[in-house]
This record gives structure tokens, sequence and C-alpha cells, in this order.
């Protein structure tokens, strides 16, 4: 449980195939544990950084369930996305501490400098950007999360810097 | 260090042992830093970092240890760190910090002043953390471990002492001792709600089933809470040691954390520990050797605001949808799985082996009546030390904030106090007595919750909030109850509407009748407190509602539909800021004043006696300060050459019509005005010998020179208006004879001229005078007697404004008494500043007692020292008398500036006074109970300040305009486009704020000579361009304007 789950860590560009084939060694321990199906998923879903109608259907054969069960849960629970999301996925905290300490203009400042919306991915895939309420970390309001990095006192003039302190590991990476 | 055992505990006998065996060997110094969720955020790993490596380069490893600790409250700070040695705690350390605090302080023994406390007065250094405010009126029981051990550290954790509580119990514990340990101790559920944690335990034991479970709430999900993080990625282990407990207690074999996704730090600490506490003997199978067994796993959440909800937390365990479900039957009957099970929120747990070590007694020494022990309030929000606190139960909320808390931010004023997130309420400063327990929290509306308190100053608006916290469960709620899921979405849209200026009045109690319906309605927690922070604003701050709705204001600035700029939102006149700044900065020196005087006839007043809200919310104070906006127009004023006057609409029906304005001061010549632009010939009656009013008689030249009024109020002369001075209400004329004169309208705007009397004992000694009568005297009169020692009783304006006075004519002493602090005098923080700087003494904390009298003269005033009580309805500390003896100051004249009123008696009756003695007027329109008859400036509203006056004025020439023509005119309030040029692209520019220049303080002294300087061009301009322009885009013709262009 202490792995990696909430990162949207990126599927390294494996087909969905590949992730069917990992799939039962992910996932096999929490088959007969009670209440396993959302851990599982959050596993899945760490690994994959998205859980696809295969791998869902997968999960719902392995654990015996009918599919609009497991669809249903998925469904619910706002961590889980059947779409790829970005390498890192920018929440901008709207707890209210953050809230009344400009978290509002914090998060137009991302939306205009990522060029998308709430609950988008950029198109290289790098960002997607993701409301959150309260990261517990309202001493130091307004707060933005990036994957598993808590940034505190967040000023929307120094978004940019912000993120291109993100995508610049991103070239250094591909080179 | 101590070498990790490996082997399992395998008894109570060898727990005990096991602290005395592997305690810290002596002489190794302790360096513990914060590596809790905030100070993380703020860099503190790359400081342990950087100080693990000055100990291996200084080549004392072994004889200094550096260890990362858990959260140690005062996260604003962060990085934080103590060294234990000394208990020198250090804040805003950097990772260049390092080696100094090595070399100076661990090796030489010398604190680092840079890098410590300040006490409250911010100027001598605390180092002690014992000695901080913060942390010395805290009572740490839950987070007694926090921040002084290694949460990754079994060993610490057992050094420190945790698990002997378990020890004790199954040294010879039955559960049943343990849940009368609990009922003793009078522990109650820190989630919220408050239901006694025995009795909840109780109810699971008893209930015959091969399987019972204890769970763990840790979905903290209440935004502005975070004391159960800190808890388990500061203390994992205590709270294991309370679950093993509890699951003892009620004989549950399996449990389940519930950790919320948003915390991967601590399902990851809480794993490790989890893991240890394994290895150790501590969880499993035959605990300590013992019979019982209890394994515990995590369970993460995965985003849903519900799950903090016992069933449906439940729910989710067993990998469903996260819906509640009605109850009963209760968890303790059927929970998970349909079996008996205990959930406890993480803070209740913590609680647990304190209360089995040290004893149910002690623990119920701590807090309340009905309310023992502690809680921990996540303080954020406008307080200046946000972070963790931990009090006893029952501690008033104003403690909290002022006293722990630091206050607020930048000074401004406590507007109030958010508990129990969007579950709670508000607490308004009135208030700010309230002990924070279950019940008097719960009688104001608020609740204690889980314990987030944001608190809120100016800038909030109290609707948004409320809007805010039902977009929030509209969006967490499950959908499951129509009341909650539909209701919700109802009232948001009513919120949203009032908050865009399309609210109805009838919305608020639409939105008191569709709350109550939601919390009759729903099945679970979330749905029926939903409505609470709606509820509760609309009890406390229903005219934020109103004005929301009928005045289309805002008044924190916050409503982005109804604010164009803040500055201008926040000016009472309505002035278009942005619009003549931004004028000044291309020195269009003439369209900017025309642009002035659109709103406000008194453009050069204003520049020099204005006390400028519209700085108060100037959005570049986030940048750095607010731009100088007074001192840009003081420029501009200065550039009028000729007089510019502006638009006036000539309309021969109005011109016929016989309007009287009742007072020459800022209120009736600022409607005197707008109904001369409107065609208009009102006639204006002074009492005095000089228009003004206050203007004339209350403020000094030395503020506002004499001919700078005199020019502004020929301006306004030269509109069509009459002045008549010398002509009183109730002596030269009644309303009843302006009536039978044929006039039409009137507008009554005779101010607040009269001090109030204090009945002091020797009042009526010779050279005892009334602040107003003096300064009238000497300003209107050109002579007034002055004392040689000079007392003034006061700390408003009128004080401060009498002190400088009598400095100037001579007075070898002049003291002012103040019975508050000097930070809560209401005189404007420049003119007290300016009053030191001249030599005036202000004594605060200090309250008249009596006058002393020599031969029926003033000898002296009897005084005696107060200090600050409990905090009253102003939400201002009450002054309460020490008990020590009398003093005296010595004085020939004392003069009292306690506050000013009106002679009611001028109206003969002809209409109704409010009970605090003032005329009772429409705040719209200013009518009266009498048809015909407006009222408005201090005479309504009690002294408040000029711009204010002049407000109401023009909403009066609007009012009365609408009652002579039926229709209302107000041309000038349309928005004017603003033609400078602005690229919303480029940086802003980097000038600091500049102020005003004064004049010497030995050049002032003596005279009535303008005090203020104007600036030059250059600078006028570089501060003009400092403003961020908020008004862009904003206004429908600007945005035609740039698109054509």
């Amino acid at each position: 449980m202490a792995e990696n789950t909430t990162c949207c860590a990126c599927s390294d560009g494996l087909t969905e195939q590949e992730m069917l084939l990992q799939l039962d060694e992910l996932i096999g321990e929490y088959l007969d544990k009670p209440g396993g199906l959302i851990p599982a998923l959050q596993i899945a879903q760490g690994r994959f950084g998205h859980l696809p109608e295969s791998v869902l259907k997968k999960i719902s054969a392995d654990f015996g369930k009918p599919y609009s069960e497991v669809a249903g849960v998925v469904s619910f629970y706002s961590f889980f996305s059947t779409v790829p999301r970005g390498k890192y996925v920018v929440r901008t905290c709207l707890g209210t501490a953050c809230y009344v300490r400009g978290g509002k203009e914090v998060l137009s400042a991302l939306k205009k400098q990522l060029g998308i919306d709430v609950g988008e991915t950029t198109d290289d895939r790098l960002f997607s950007l993701d409301v959150g309420r309260c990261f517990g970390a309202c001493g130091l309001a307004p707060v933005i999360m990036v994957n598993d990095d808590v940034h505190q006192r967040v000023k929307p003039s120094k978004i940019g810097e912000l993120l291109k302190a993100y995508a610049a590991t991103e070239e250094g990476v591909a080179q | 260090m101590i070498a990790p055992i490996t082997t399992i505990i395998a008894s109570v006998k060898e727990l005990r042992k096991f602290s005395q065996e592997h305690a810290a060997p002596a002489g190794v110094k302790q360096i513990l830093i914060c590596a809790g969720g905030g100070c993380l955020a703020s860099g503190s790993d790359q400081v342990i970092d950087a100080l693990r490596d000055e100990v291996l380069k200084q080549k004392l490893s072994g004889a200094v240890n550096v260890t990362a600790v858990g959260c140690m409250g005062l996260c604003v700070e962060g990085p934080v760190m103590l060294v234990v040695d000394d208990m020198t705690f250090y804040q805003r350390v950097k990772p260049a910090d390092a080696a100094e605090i090595i070399t100076e302080h661990v090796v030489g023994g010398k604190i680092i002043e840079r890098l410590v406390a300040r006490d409250a007065q911010g100027e001598k250094a605390v180092a002690c953390i014992d000695e901080i405010d913060f942390f010395k009126k805290q009572t740490k029981i839950v987070l007694r471990n926090c921040g002084r051990i290694d949460p990754e550290c079994i060993n610490d954790a057992l050094n420190a002492g945790v698990y002997q509580a378990l020890g004790n119990v199954l040294d010879g514990m039955t559960p049943d001792d343990v849940i009368d340990e609990m009922k003793e101790s009078g522990l109650r559920g820190r989630g919220g709600a408050g239901f006694p944690t025995w009795m909840k335990w109780n109810f699971t034991r008893q209930t015959p089933a091969d399987q019972r479970y204890m769970l763990c709430n840790a979905d903290e999900g209440d935004p502005g809470a975070y004391m159960d993080r800190s808890v388990l990625e500061g203390d994992p282990h205590t709270l294991i040691e309370g679950m093993v407990i509890g699951a003892y207690a009620i004989g549950a074999s399996q449990g389940y954390v519930y950790v919320r996704a948003e915390y991967p730090l601590a399902v990851a600490r809480l794993q490790k520990a989890i893991d240890d506490a394994h290895a150790h003997g501590l969880l499993g199978d035959h605990i300590l050797g013992s019979d019982f067994s209890f394994n515990l796993e995590i369970r993460m959440g995965s985003g849903a605001f519900v799950c903090g909800e016992e069933t449906a937390l439940m729910a989710s365990i067993e990998g469903k949808r996260g819906e509640p479900r009605p109850r009963p039957p209760f968890p303790a009957q059927k929970g998970l799985w349909g079996k008996p099970t205990v959930l406890n929120n993480v803070e209740t747990f913590a609680n647990v082996p304190a209360i089995i070590g040290k004893g149910a007694a002690w623990y119920a020494s701590f807090g309340t009546e009905k309310s023992k022990g502690t809680k921990v309030f996540a303080l954020a929000g406008a307080v200046r030390n946000t972070g963790l606190v931990e009090v006893p139960v029952g501690t008033p909320l104003g403690e909290l904030i002022y006293d722990i808390g630091g206050g607020i931010v930048d000074n401004k004023p406590f507007k109030a106090a958010q508990l129990g997130g969007p579950s709670g309420g508000c607490v308004p400063k009135q208030h700010l007595n309230v002990p924070l327990d279950y019940e008097s929290l719960s009688e104001l509306g608020a609740i204690m919750g889980s314990g987030g308190l944001i608190v809120m100053d100016d800038d909030a608006c109290m609707v948004d909030v409320a809007r805010f916290f039902i977009e929030f469960v509209q969006e967490e709620s499950c959908g499951k109850c129509v009341p909650c899921r539909v209701g919700t979405k109802r009232m948001l849209e009513i919120l949203t509407r009032i908050c865009d200026g399309q609210g109805r009045m009838e919305d608020i109690d639409r939105l008191i009748e569709l709350g109550e319906f939601i919390k009759q309605g729903s099945l679970c927690g979330l749905g029926q407190t939903a409505p609470n922070p709606v509820l509760s604003t609309i009890r406390h701050f229903r005219e934020e509602y109103v004005e929301h709705i009928r005045d289309h204001h805002c008044r924190a600035g916050v409503c982005a539909s109804l604010v164009r700029a803040p500055c201008q939102s926040a000016c009472p006149a309505g002035v278009d800021i942005p619009g003549f700044v931004s004028l000044v900065g291309e020195k269009r020196y003439n369209e900017a004043l025309m642009l002035h005087r659109n709103r406000n006839p008194f453009a050069s007043v204003c520049a020099r006696v204005c006390f400028h809200t519209c700085e108060e919310k100037c959005r570049r104070s986030t940048l750095d300060d607010a731009v100088s906006i007074r001192g840009v127009k003081r420029f501009m004023v200065e550039q009028e050459k000729e007089m510019q006057l502006p638009e006036v609409r000539e309309n021969a029906d109005n011109a016929q019509k016989k309007i009287a304005i009742i007072g020459s001061g800022p209120a009736g010549i600022s409607c005197a005005f707008f109904l001369a632009r409107l065609g208009y010939k009102p006639v204006v009656f002074e009492k005095e010998a000089r228009p003004g009013g206050m203007l004339v008689q209350a403020i000094p030249a030395y503020r506002l020179p004499r001919e700078t009024l005199a020019r502004e109020i020929r301006m306004v002369e030269s509109l069509g208006v009459k002045i008549e001075t010398n002509k009183a209400l109730g002596r030269e004329f009644t309303l009843q004879s302006l009536k039978d004169d044929g006039y039409d309208a009137i507008f009554v705007a005779i101010g607040a001229p009269d001090g109030v009397r204090v009945d002091l004992p020797g009042c009526d000694a010779d050279g005892v005078a009334d602040a107003m009568a003096f300064l009238r005297e000497y300003n209107i009169r050109g002579s007034v007697p002055v004392g040689n020692e000079v007392v003034v009783i006061g700390g408003g304006n009128a004080a401060i404004d009498a002190a400088r006075t009598a400095v100037r004519l001579g007075a070898d002493s002049v003291t002012v008494l103040y019975r508050r602090t000097r930070e809560e005098m209401p005189a404007y923080a420049e003119e007290i500043e300016e009053a030191l700087q001249e030599g005036v003494r202000i004594e605060s904390l200090t309250a008249p007692e009596g006058i002393v009298e020599a031969n029926g003269k003033v000898a002296g005033v009897k005084c005696r020292k107060m200090h600050l009580g409990e905090f009253d309805r102003s939400g201002r500390r009450r002054p309460e008398a020490d008990e020590e003896d009398c003093f005296v100051v010595d004085a020939d004249q004392v003069i009292m500036a306690v506050g000013q009123t009106i002679d009611g008696s001028v109206f003969g009756g002809a209409f109704g006074l409010d009970r605090r003695g003032w005329i009772k007027a429409d705040p719209v329109t200013g009518q009266t109970s009498l048809e015909g008859v407006f009222a408005g400036g201090d005479s309504v509203t009690g002294p408040m300040s000029v711009v204010h006056a002049i407000g109401d004025g023009e909403r009066a020439a609007v009012a009365i305009d609408q009652f002579l023509s039926g229709e209302k005119h107000p041309f000038w309030r349309v928005e004017q486009a603003n033609t400078t040029d602005y690229d919303p692209d480029e940086d802003p520019v980097p000038y600091p704020r500049e102020t005003l220049r004064m004049m010497p303080v030995d050049k002032r002294r003596s005279n009535f000579d303008e005090v203020e300087q104007a600036w030059n061009e250059s600078e006028a301009v570089r501060q003009a361009r400092r403003c961020l322009r908020c008004d862009y885009g904003k206004c429908a013709v600007c945005e035609e304007e740039v698109s054509n262009a």
C-alpha cells in the first residue's frame, strides 16, 4: 500500500495489451482480500496512470464482480480516471484556508498558463489540472500539489516558473 | 545511535525494561527538525541534508544527532527546528544556515538571534520554545510526541513511552476496566460530533458477535483541518497503540485505518509504523506475549469527501461506492461487513494511551464540566501564527486567535472565525469570548467539528464564503438523498445569483427554508449539516446578504460581478480610482481631476483628509504595498490651475423646485453639488459663520488649509448652489417653517457637532473643555484659551486634532489619555504618528477617574491604569481597572474628546431618533419618517469619515431627484471608459510605495502650515503607474473601446 498509488505516474507508453499482462502480478494478492477491489484499482491506476475499459473489464472478471459494479465504483471516486492523465497532475487546493488566501487566483493563473481547464490534460500529456479539497497544509496557504510534491504560498505570478521546472526535468530526461 | 532491536518484545516486562536500556546516550546533542507536511513544503528536507552534511564535515557524527521529526505546529514559520540542549527554537531555517547553527550554537553554545522568534511586540528575541507565546499557552496531550520523536523510528517512539499504556492494559486490566477508565476520563469523539467514546466502545463490546472491527477514520476531509495528518505523520505509533487498546476493550481482532489519498506521506509513515510494530510483536498475534491478537491494515480513500461519514467509510472499505446508509442499525450493532464496529477519529485514539498512562482523573482535570481534555485546532486563514495548536477544551476563541495565534495578519480587524468546515458555521467578533466547547459553539450555530479554524478578516465576503461551502458540499454530495443532491444545487444557484448581483430579497428566506429541508431530509451527516455555513452566515451577517441584493455592493471587494476594482468598491463615494490614477500616470491631470470630481466634489479636501479605505483593499498590497492613492490624488489636485467644472444638465423644471439643505458639511455640500448637476438650485443653511461643517470647524488648518476648502466650496456654489451662513435649525428656522416657505424637499445633514460629556467627578471645574467646542472656537473665531499642561481624554480623531492644536497654540505639555491600547485608538494611525513626533505624549491603557480641582480650577486628572480583560462585543479586549492605586497627571486644562452627538431638540420632535440618538433614515435613500425630508451624514450614522458623508450626500441627491421628478437620473454613475494605455501582459513596475513627505517637526510645532507636502511630478507619475489596473476588462464600455482600437 505504501507504493505510489496517488501519483499518476505515466504508463510509460504501455499498450493496453501490456497492461493486461502486468495486471495479474499487480493485483493478485488483493483478489482474495475482503474489500480488495479499491486497493486493486488504486494500484492499477498508480501503475498505468489511468484505468482503460479493458483493464476494468479484466479486473471485474478477476474479482468475479459485474462490470457495472466496478465501473460504478470507479465513477464514484474522483481519484480514478478512465482517460489518460498528464505525467504531472497539478492539483490546486480550494480548501477553505487556500480559498480565502487566494486559491481561486492561483487556479486561474494555472488555467491560463497551461491553456487547459480543470479536468483536462495538455496536448503533450505533461500536465493535467485538477482541483483538490485541502491537502492539510492550511498554514501555508495557498498551496498546490504537483503529483506528491506540495508547493506552499504559491503566487499566481510565479506559476510559470514553477511549471517550467517540471517541464525542464522532462526535457532533461528526454535528452 | 541506538542499535535497532529486531527481536520481538515478548512481554510487558520486556517492554518496561526497554526504555531504560535504550535511553539516549548522554552527551549526544540532539537537533530535532520538522519534517511534517508543512515544513517539507517549505524545504525542510534540504535543511536536514545540509545539517547532516555539516555534522559529517565537522566530524561530529556520534556527538550531534540530527533527527527528522513530525509537525511542531508553527507551520507558518517553517522550516522549524529545535536544539534540545537548551530548547532553542529556530524558524525559517535555510540550508545556508546549517554551518552557522552547528558551529556557533551546537558547538559554540551561542544562540543565533536572527533565527529565533520575537515577542508579541516584535522587539525582543525569544529563543526557548517554552517561552514563545505560541507554545507556552498550549497543553499538548494529543500532540505530545509530535515534533519530539522520529516518526519513522519505533525505538524513538518506545523511548518516548509509546506502548507503555498498552503494557498497562495487557498487564491486568480487563476490557471493562479500560472502558471504565474511558468513561471516567470523559473523552468525547474528536471527529466532530463529540459522542462519548466509552459509550461507543461499550455498545460494540456488548453486541454478541464472532468478529468485531476497530476502525480509524483518517479521512480528514474537512478543508482547513489537518491535525490527523500531523499525528499520522508525526507520531503514528501512538495511533496504533490507541487502536490496539480500543480493540482489546471491544474484542476486535482486525482493524483498518482509512486514510485519504491526499496524504501520501502519512500513508507511507503509518505503513512503516505498522510494519515495525508487527516486527516487534506490538501488532499481530499474541501482542506482548498475551492472548490478545490484533491486525491492522491501511485502506486508502480515493477522493470522496462523503467517505468521512461512518457508514460511507465502511462501504468504501468493503470495496463499494462510498454511499451512506440509514442508521439504525448503528455500526456498534452492524458495521463493517455486518459486524459490530467502532469507528473513531485519529485524534480520539491519540488521547487513549495518555488517559491509560496518566489516569482518567488527570485527563479529566483539563477542559470544562461537560467536555474534558484538550482539542487540537488547525489555525489558518488571516491569522499570524498559522499552524496546529492544542488547548484545553473551553479555551476562549479570542485567546486562541490573539494570544496563541498572534492576532490578525497586518493588524486588520477580525471579522469571523469559521469552525468545523462545511458542516460548521462562523463565529463573529461579538463572540470572541465563546469557550471552545461542543455546547457553547453549537449555541452560536457553529460546531467544534474536527478542529479546522479559519480566521477571516475584512477581506472575506461572508456570502462568498457561504457559496464556497455550498459549492463544496454540492460537489461532494454522493447523490443518494434528493434533498441533499438537489437542495444544495438550488442553494448554490441562489447564492451564485446573489454574488452576481442578481439576487432577490426573498432569496434570504428561501435559503433558510431550503436549508431546514435539507437538514431534515438527509440520511447522513454531510447532508444534515450541509446548510450550516449558509444558515450561520445569514444569522450573523445578514446585512452583507442585503447589501449584495439591494445595493449590489460587496463590502469585502470579493464578488467579481459587483466589484469593478477593489479600491473603487471600497470608496464610499464610488470614485473611479484606477481611472484617475492611470490618467495621472499619463500626465492627463485635468481629465483625471474631472473623473474624480464626477463622483466627489471634494477632491482637494479628500486628497488631504480622506482615510483611504481604497488603499486598504488595493490588490497591489499582495505584491508589495498598496498604491499610494491619496498621494497620487494630492499631486493631481495641485495641478488644477483653472477650476475644472463637472457636467451640469440644466433643467428648467428642476430649477423651479425649492430644496433646502441643512448643514454645509461634506454630506450637505455633496448633496447640493449633485442636485445642482441635475439642474436644481438648492439652498444650503449653515449654522456657523463659515461653511464646511466639520471640515472647517474640527479639522485643523495644518491638515486642511482653509483656502483649499473654500475653493472647492466656491466651485460648488458656481454650479448654482446658494449657501446661507449663520442660519441654524431650531434658531432661525424649523423644519415646519421651511415647509411653510414652500420647500419641496429638505435634506438634513447637521452632522454630530456636539461633544459627549462624561460625568466625571470635578468635570465642572474651570479649565475643562470639550474637544469639539475647543476646535470650533479656534478654527472659526481664531483664538481659544489653552493651558500649559493640557490633558486630552479620548482616542479618536477629535482627541488627536485637539492635542496637536494645543501643541501649536503653545502648550508646554500635551498628554492624551486613552483607556485601551494605542493600536486600538480610532484615530488614523498617521495622525497619531505625527502627534507623537510633535511631542504629544500618549498614555494608553489609562482611564480617567476624576478631575483634581484646586480653588475651582483644574489641577490634574486622577487616573487608573487598565489592563486588557475579556473580549467585548466590539471584538476588542475590554479594559479593566488595575488593582493598583490611582495616580494623578498634572494639568491646568482638560479637553474631553470621548464622543460626538447631536442635540435632538432642534427637530422639535418632528421625527424619530434611534436609541443611540441618531436620525432614523432609509440606508439607501436617506428618507426619514417625514415625507420629503431626507437625512444623511453623521447625524444618521454617527461620526463617520468625510468620504462616507460625501457618499451619503450623493445618494440623498439621487433620492430627492426621484422624489421630485419620479425618476432617477444619476448620469455620473455611468462608468467611463478608461482610455489610458495598458498592456496586461507586461510585468508590474517595480517601484516601491512612497508616502508623502512631511514638513520637519521643528518647523511645524509653532504654526498651522500644512504638514504634508505633495510629490513632484516624476514621483507622482511613478507612483501612479504602480496601479495594477484591476478595472481592466471589467467594464462594457472599455471592452468596446479596446475592440475598436
